[in-house]
């Protein structure tokens, strides 16, 4: 029984291929994470990184070994060969952040393997990306506690004028932003590109990632179409949007340059299980992830726009797979839902870039009280902080600023700004406040007290 | 185009062109003391009429002879006949020059001329179309390891050209394309210095993907049409270099389809190269001249179509190649990956991968046509987990029925 040739690929080639392609994103952020933050006396922070990245590869490999092997009649060996346990660990590792602490990624691990993969049935078996399991597992349950201790920021970057990651700052940016507010606190799009910016473990190197989906794409491993039009949809998305707002080409570069979009798309939207089997059903994929990521990241505040819209897919892709084989089978041409999928992104896209040149009001500001007594007004306010809703009691005097309390601050660091006396910088240059400094260690913190400022006076002197 | 580039393995073959005209014994398939008047110790012409196959074709016998058994193996009656070695005939030679289209397919059928690129398909049923506008003479030969259209086509060069002559003046065919791969210079080279002298005879070259030589590929390829079941829908006919020369052989003397070059190929063969056999001669014999190695395995025909077969095998009209392959390890088994390659490569467009998940349910099977599978194996071949697809397939097809 034929056929008596077959050809040289295997299994076991194409993820010994994924893991080439791994390996210079591993030492890239053991370089940028663990050489370049070493300080001389403790190793483990020099070796933390590819501490993190090997635990978790090691726990996931450990728990579905053992149990398979509790659970199934087969040799350990076998057990080990066929199911490639180690492979969710090892993405789980890179796209955490440095300051994870070790037992969070133990239960982190613990997540993807039981609920990401023995639930629905194992290897080949699975619907969600494991690691993504995980990682939102991690995220949902221990974010505070992984901010606790730094969040993503490894302790060469905390002491850097920039300190937040560049989506996160991002968020907090009045209308689309510029150049100098987006890109340049982290230097320039070069930066963005080597991997020199805040972020995951392995989610930074835009350079070694493509490098890595060429190598990838060319020796035929991955489904190279997801990744292409995925990447292409946001990229064209963001610069129909930047356009609408007079932005120039820098935009687009700086949305795809930022956050899990290349390192989700090449990785881990190209999951082979849980990836459509269609070429026309790779398209629509990732043709939909692009139109979610680019909705996520604009029309709502949350953040992890590519983890929820690869989960989301992955539980359509049967769905779509589907409907690729009924339209072939009814002779109807696959053309059409791409067209309704093009046309909903240049609507979304469209109604995005409009919406940033309409809103000028700060939806993260409130007015809590306002009591005018003669030329004294004291306002009450509300301002979304970095991990909390910070409230202040403005008192303006005679159309100046003359104190600043702080009533409710529970965000991280915000010791800081009580440190550097930053209520009294922000009196003193009120006049100027756009270009005042930031607190450094605490910039989303200072930037959302200085946001209150700039807010209550717009609202003090009758400005829209 | 879907499809994909395959290993070669032609050149250990390609060049050797030997006979093995003179078999002690011939063995005929499908002739028994049922369905033929000879009985045993009755004499035997070359070419003559053993009896009709269970569709009404003619059957013949290779040699002349005396008949000395008849056998049964593997459900098959055979008709054995001592060879007398001196090849005595009634060929007569002909004037086809003024041929007409009917006694060209008269020709046809009383020299069972068949479809030699595998698939046996009685050739006089195509040429019986009203109207026939192109003629596509397939030299492609995509499986890998099978040289003996090649090494048929190079010797015999000039004398397919003026068959296809022939061919196209007695049906009025307004011009003929020889499909050639584009990276068989040798052949290319060859038909050159010939074709020129030719008018309407064109020579195309085809991509090297297999299966390039697929009839449905081929004509979209080198026409650019489609067509629902038979290229004759399109007006075209299409036929194997092998069968074009066997035509003219029945064209000038009448001879019927007893003779073929086999290809004897593999790692399993000391010395490879393609033989002339006649029709009936037992594989193995031949096999025994050339010599071959412990632990092998034997198959007929091509690596990705062909079957497994053992000692008993027999030439026939539709044999191309007899592969010796030592045995391999089997590679390791694994879960579906659902990487899509399979569909990735399907030439048929087919989804093979949903195919073997829907494999239980019926009315999910039909949308996804396992029907149109050609069986030519690249599911199987192309998947990282080894897992032969093509065998789901084959079971969709039976179940769709």
């Amino acid at each position: 029984m034929g056929p008596f040739i077959k050809s040289e690929n295997s299994t076991n080639k194409m993820m010994s291929r994924v893991i080439i392609a791994l390996f210079p994103i591993i030492i890239f952020s053991f370089y940028k994470n663990g050489i370049l933050c070493y300080d001389g006396n403790n190793i483990y922070t020099l070796f933390k990184p590819l501490i993190i990245i090997g635990f978790s590869t090691l726990c996931t490999f450990l728990f579905e070994t053992i149990y398979l092997y509790l659970t199934k009649d087969k040799k350990l060996i076998d057990l080990i060969r066929d199911n490639y346990s180690y492979m969710p660990g090892l993405f789980l590792g890179l796209i955490l952040p440095i300051n994870t602490p070790l037992p969070i990624i133990m239960v982190g691990a613990f997540i993807s393997v039981f609920i990401g993969k023995v639930l629905f049935g194992g290897f080949g078996e699975n619907i969600f990306n494991p690691a993504l399991i995980g990682r939102l597992f991690i995220i949902t349950m221990y974010a505070l506690t992984i901010s606790d201790f730094g969040g993503y920021l490894n302790t060469s970057e905390l002491d850097s004028i920039a300190s937040a990651t560049p989506l996160s700052n991002a968020s907090l940016v009045e209308g689309i932003g510029t150049y100098e507010e987006l890109v340049q606190p982290y230097g320039s799009l070069k930066y963005f590109a080597l991997g020199f910016i805040p972020g995951c473990l392995g989610e930074t190197s835009k350079v070694l990632i493509i490098l890595a989906f060429i190598y990838l794409t060319l020796t035929k491993t991955i489904k190279w179409r997801i990744p292409v039009f995925y990447v292409s949809t946001v990229f064209l998305s963001t610069l129909g949007i930047g356009l609408i707002n007079g932005v120039g080409l820098w935009y687009p570069l700086f949305q795809v340059l930022s956050g899990g979009l290349l390192f989700g798309a090449v990785f881990m939207a190209t999951d082979p299980v849980t990836s459509p089997v269609t070429k026309k059903g790779q398209i629509i994929y990732g043709l939909c992830l692009g139109i979610l990521t680019v909705t996520l990241r604009y029309l709502t505040s949350y953040p992890e726009a590519v983890l929820t819209s690869i989960l989301t897919m992955n539980m359509l892709v049967y769905l779509i797979d589907d409907m690729v084989i009924e339209r072939e089978y009814k002779k109807r041409k696959i053309i059409l839902p791409i067209i309704l999928l093009i046309l909903s992104l240049i609507g979304i896209t469209y109604y995005i870039g409009n919406k940033f040149t309409k809103a000028s009001i700060d939806t993260n500001y409130e007015i809590v009280s306002k009591e005018e007594k003669g030329s004294t007004t004291t306002y009450v306010v509300t301002q979304v902080g970095y991990s909390s809703k910070l409230k202040l009691e403005i008192v303006i005097k005679d159309d100046k600023v003359v104190s600043i309390e702080y009533l409710e601050a529970n965000d991280s660091f915000f010791n800081k700004i009580i440190d550097n006396k930053y209520n009294e910088t922000l009196i003193n240059n009120q006049d100027d406040l756009k270009n005042c400094d930031t607190v450094s260690g605490a910039t989303i913190s200072s930037t959302a007290v200085k946001k209150a400022i700039i807010n209550t006076l717009k609202d003090h002197r009758g400005e829209k | 185009m879907s499809g994909m580039r395959l290993p070669k393995h032609k050149k250990m073959s390609m060049h050797k062109l030997n006979t093995y005209l003179k078999p002690k014994k011939v063995y005929i398939p499908n002739v028994s003391i049922k369905n033929t008047k000879f009985s045993i110790n009755d004499k035997v012409l070359m070419g003559d009429v053993l009896g009709l196959d269970s569709r009404g074709n003619k059957i013949h016998s290779s040699v002349s002879g005396v008949v000395v058994d008849f056998i049964k193996v593997n459900d098959i009656p055979y008709i054995v006949i001592k060879n007398d070695l001196k090849e005595k005939n009634n060929f007569k030679e002909n004037d086809y020059s003024s041929m007409t289209k009917e006694e060209f397919v008269n020709t046809l059928k009383e020299n069972s001329i068949v479809g030699m690129g595998g698939a046996g398909f009685p050739t006089y049923i195509k040429y019986q179309a009203e109207e026939i506008n192109t003629l596509i003479i397939n030299s492609v030969e995509c499986e890998p390891f099978i040289t003996s259209d090649y090494s048929l086509f190079m010797k015999y060069t000039k004398e397919v050209l003026d068959t296809v002559s022939d061919i196209m003046r007695i049906n009025n065919i307004k011009d003929s394309i020889v499909a050639v791969k584009e990276n068989n210079t040798s052949l290319i080279k060859r038909i050159n210095s010939y074709i020129s002298k030719y008018e309407n005879i064109k020579l195309y070259l085809v991509k090297d993907k297999y299966p390039a030589g697929w009839e449905r590929r081929l004509i979209k390829e080198v026409k650019g049409v489609t067509y629902d079941r038979l290229p004759i829908e399109k007006k075209i006919v299409v036929n194997n270099v092998s069968t074009i020369y066997q035509i003219g052989l029945s064209l000038k003397q009448s001879i019927p389809l007893i003779e073929r070059v086999v290809t004897f190929t593999g790692d399993g063969i000391k010395r490879p190269c393609n033989v002339e056999v006649k029709v009936g001669t037992k594989v193995s014999d031949v096999l025994e001249t050339l010599g071959v190695y412990k632990d092998t395995i034997i198959i007929e025909n091509g690596p990705m179509m062909g079957k497994r077969s053992n000692e008993d095998l027999i030439v026939t009209p539709t044999l191309n190649c007899v592969l010796v392959l030592k045995e391999k390890e089997h590679e390791r088994l694994n879960v579906c990956l659902r990487c899509g390659k399979c569909a990735e490569v399907c030439p048929a467009g087919l989804c093979p991968v949903m195919i073997k998940d829907n494999i239980m349910d019926i009315e999910e099977l039909k949308k996804l046509y396992p029907e149109k599978c050609v069986e030519c194996g690249l599911c199987s071949y192309v998947c990282p987990s080894k897992i032969n697809v093509r065998e789901y397939i084959r079971e969709a097809k039976e179940k769709v029925k």
